[in-house]
């Protein structure tokens, strides 16, 4: 597998590239870039099977170096320091992500992962939804990407009615009535969805106020959705829950 | 006296006597009151005969209006002393016979009734038309009871008022003040001073037969009855007392117009037509003003209204009062929590340069021993633990506590060589059971320093995560030392840690956290439990 490495300081690509040659000796870095005009170079002379990419580089991100690549026939798992705003888009869109100092364990992890994606080819949609959502100027409603085992969905927030965690996995409950599994524990979504407005209920449940009927005071708290669906509410959430609703 | 009246009149209807005269039909006799008898023109209709009237005892009035002639017998029970019985007759009041006996010789039997026989005689005929006659009959045995038959040829006059007044409270007591002569429609303004009204009637020689009756005109119902006259406090032209009635002002309940009527009673006996009785009945319309009105049911259901309405306001601006307090308690207790969510922040940060200095150490000494793959692992541990702190999380689930707790103890133990163990039974879901970060680090950062730090590989740290019921059970196990529990450190860690421990039930005040420090020589356990957490 051909990876080519992006990141503006020298000392993270000696880094990761010593780490992949330790850790993941199927990985052979075909080139490195310190800058985005760099990376499309190199991108367009040696069409990687593999992009890690750095998302703040300077004035510039990662996410510009996609823009101009046009069509994407490579998988990228994005490699960051600390930025909430990068890391969140990239959750949205169910992309991969390494935080330096990167792990050995967690490398091995998200390389194995692009390598059962580059099989199944589905990642160039995901990148594509990734570029649109941060497009976004005007504040709508965002999409998220929802992975399925042979697709992934697209869904708005507000079609959103709940999830509910099954150990780690997570069901979505759609407007439309479908039911979805996402094998991604149940807080990585409550975490991405509560500055959406969504709120954690109960240990296994994350609900959408919009689809919230009334406060049912049985069992000592309970919400009545919209379609009749009955979702306990557990005494430490009680109150927070109670102040989003009355919002 | 009324019975005996009836008894006799029963009696006597069937007597009959032979001889007529002047037009007189003595077949047929009229109880005249007392032990007399009258028998009265053949053409005469209406008869209202033997009257009686509640005030007037011993006196009996007979109305004839239609009779021009009237003959009167007396009669006596057979065991009666007759000749105690003396007579008087009156015709206009002036005296025509005065203290006679009866003439015993023309007593003559006469039946009344089946059994009963009567000794009886003509006390004379006499001319009645537009005449009073006056009979009154005693026993010298008991001369003060004596019987008064009025015969009244006249027409009954209507009654007059001479002046309606009231008594009013004053600083010295009460005081009246009367209208005279009043209209047939007539004013008066009641406050509250005024409590009596007084109705003055002329003065006629036959008060007695009239009563008098108030009606409320609004709702024509009798509001006030009285059939006594008083005499006494007024006086007319001719020096006579003047009959009057007293009534207490709080008859009249409202303001509005009240009619005083005063006609002659018993009549009602007679059946007499109201277009008839209305010749001898007198009204007089009092337009009543009450500076206090008494309310009627109508009155107070519109008031009523009124102050539910106002009531009902009230309660809205005091609700809408309770409603603000609330709103502003309830604002003053989200700015508590607040202030307790950043104060949590802030220990969170004050916390961390313990480990992370400890840490950066432990890294310095892999590097130094050149363990390349080693430093590399506790270095992204150290980011891990690092990013914890900095994302400031408020929630994290307990998987992601034991993964920050494995992260922390193991590179703890590149410095101290301890065992450790962190234990969460199968049935407890660590992945969505969320717990205040940070919950847990100070008091096993506290179990590592000051327990077995000093124990090196003999040292041990069991770390559980319990479930009792609805309750979270968090404990931490060293075999250190101890120290005593009761005395209040001044070690950083376990101060910060229970501030951090009220912070938090300020925040979740209806799930406390309750902490739990047992120590000895054989070691530590601090327990954390979160009381209905789950």
């Amino acid at each position: 597998m051909r990876a080519i490495l992006v990141d503006d300081e020298q000392a993270n690509l000696e880094n990761l590239q010593v780490l992949l040659s330790k850790n993941c000796p199927e990985v052979k870095v075909v080139a490195v870039a310190n800058n985005i005009e760099s990376a499309y170079d190199q991108v367009n002379l040696h069409r990687p099977d593999l992009l890690f990419l750095d998302i703040q580089m300077g004035k510039t991100t990662g996410f510009d170096l996609l823009n101009i690549l046009g069509e994407k026939s490579f998988e990228v798992i994005f490699v960051t320091a600390h930025d909430h705003y990068g890391i969140q888009a990239v959750k949205f869109a169910a992309l991969d992500y390494l935080l330096k100092p990167v792990d050995p364990d967690e490398l091995k992890i998200a390389v194995s992962k692009a390598t059962e994606r580059i099989k199944s080819r589905l990642n160039s949609d995901q990148l594509n939804f990734l570029l649109n959502q941060i497009k976004r100027t005007e504040p709508s409603i965002p999409k998220i990407a929802l992975p399925q085992q042979h697709e992934i969905r697209y869904v708005s927030v507000d079609d959103i009615i709940r999830c509910v965690a099954d150990n780690t996995y997570t069901f979505f409950f759609l407007a439309n009535g479908d039911k979805i599994l996402i094998s991604k524990p149940l807080k990585e979504y409550s975490d991405l969805l509560k500055p959406h407005g969504f709120v954690r209920a109960h240990q296994s449940h994350l609900v959408n106020p919009k689809f919230v009927k009334s406060w049912l005071k049985e069992d000592g708290g309970t919400l009545l959705m919209n379609n009749g669906d009955k979702i306990p509410v557990s005494k430490p959430n009680r109150e927070m829950v109670k102040e989003v609703l009355g919002k | 006296m009324k019975k005996i009246i009836f008894i006799l009149l029963n009696l006597i209807i069937s007597v009959s006597a032979a001889n007529a005269q002047k037009g007189i039909d003595f077949s047929y006799n009229y109880a005249a009151g007392g032990k007399l008898l009258m028998c009265v023109d053949s053409l005469a209709k209406n008869v209202y005969y033997a009257n009686v009237f509640p005030n007037q005892p011993n006196t009996y009035f007979s109305y004839l209006p239609e009779v021009n002639n009237l003959g009167i017998q007396i009669y006596f029970r057979k065991n009666i002393n007759i000749e105690h019985y003396r007579y008087t007759i009156l015709a206009d009041n002036k005296p025509i016979v005065v203290n006679k006996s009866i003439n015993k010789a023309q007593l003559k039997d006469a039946q009344a009734g089946d059994e009963e026989v009567f000794s009886s005689t003509k006390l004379g005929t006499f001319s009645i038309k537009d005449k009073i006659i006056t009979i009154l009959v005693y026993s010298i045995e008991t001369p003060l009871i004596i019987d008064k038959s009025v015969f009244y040829g006249k027409l009954i006059p209507k009654a007059k008022i001479k002046a309606i007044g009231k008594r009013f409270t004053t600083e010295k007591g009460v005081d009246y003040s009367y209208i005279t002569d009043p209209k047939e429609k007539t004013n008066l303004h009641l406050t509250n001073k005024d409590d009596e009204l007084t109705i003055v009637k002329d003065r006629t020689e036959i008060d007695y037969i009239y009563y008098t009756s108030i009606k409320d005109k609004q709702t024509n119902k009798i509001i006030f009855e009285s059939t006594a006259w008083q005499y006494g406090g007024h006086i007319d032209d001719t020096h006579q007392f003047s009959p009057y009635l007293k009534f207490d002002k709080s008859i009249f309940k409202k303001s509005g117009d009240y009619e005083i009527i005063i006609k002659p009673s018993s009549f009602s006996r007679y059946k007499m037509l109201p277009k008839e009785m209305e010749k001898y009945t007198t009204r007089y319309t009092l337009s009543i003003t009450l500076e206090e009105e008494s309310y009627t049911k109508k009155e107070i259901y519109s008031y009523g209204l009124m102050a539910t309405f106002i009531i009902g306001l009230n309660f809205l601006l005091i609700f809408q009062a309770v409603k603000k307090r609330n709103k502003k308690k309830l604002a003053e207790t989200t700015q508590q929590k607040n202030i307790a969510k950043l104060q949590l922040n802030s220990v969170r940060s004050q916390l961390n340069p313990h480990f992370l200095f400890n840490a950066l150490a432990g890294i310095q000494n892999l590097m130094n021993k050149n363990e390349i793959d080693n430093a590399n692992r506790y270095l992204s541990k150290f980011a891990r633990l690092t990013r914890n702190v900095l994302d400031s999380k408020e929630l994290i689930s307990l998987t992601e506590e034991k993964t920050l707790l494995d992260d922390y103890l193991q590179m703890e133990q590149l410095r101290f060589g301890f065992q450790y163990k962190i234990n969460a039974p199968a049935d407890l879901d660590t992945e969505n059971i969320e717990i205040p970060s940070m919950l847990l680090q100070p008091f096993v950062e506290n179990a590592v320093k000051h327990g077995i730090a000093e124990k090196g590989a003999d040292g041990n740290i069991e770390i559980d995560f319990k479930k009792q019921s609805a309750d979270l059970i968090l404990s931490i196990k060293d075999n250190g030392k101890g120290f005593d529990a009761t005395k209040d450190y001044s070690g950083l860690g376990l101060s910060l840690s229970k501030n951090r421990i009220s912070l938090l039930n300020t925040i979740y005040k209806e799930t406390p956290f309750v902490l739990n420090i047992q120590s000895d020589t054989n070691g530590t356990v601090v327990t954390i439990t979160l009381t209905q957490w789950l």
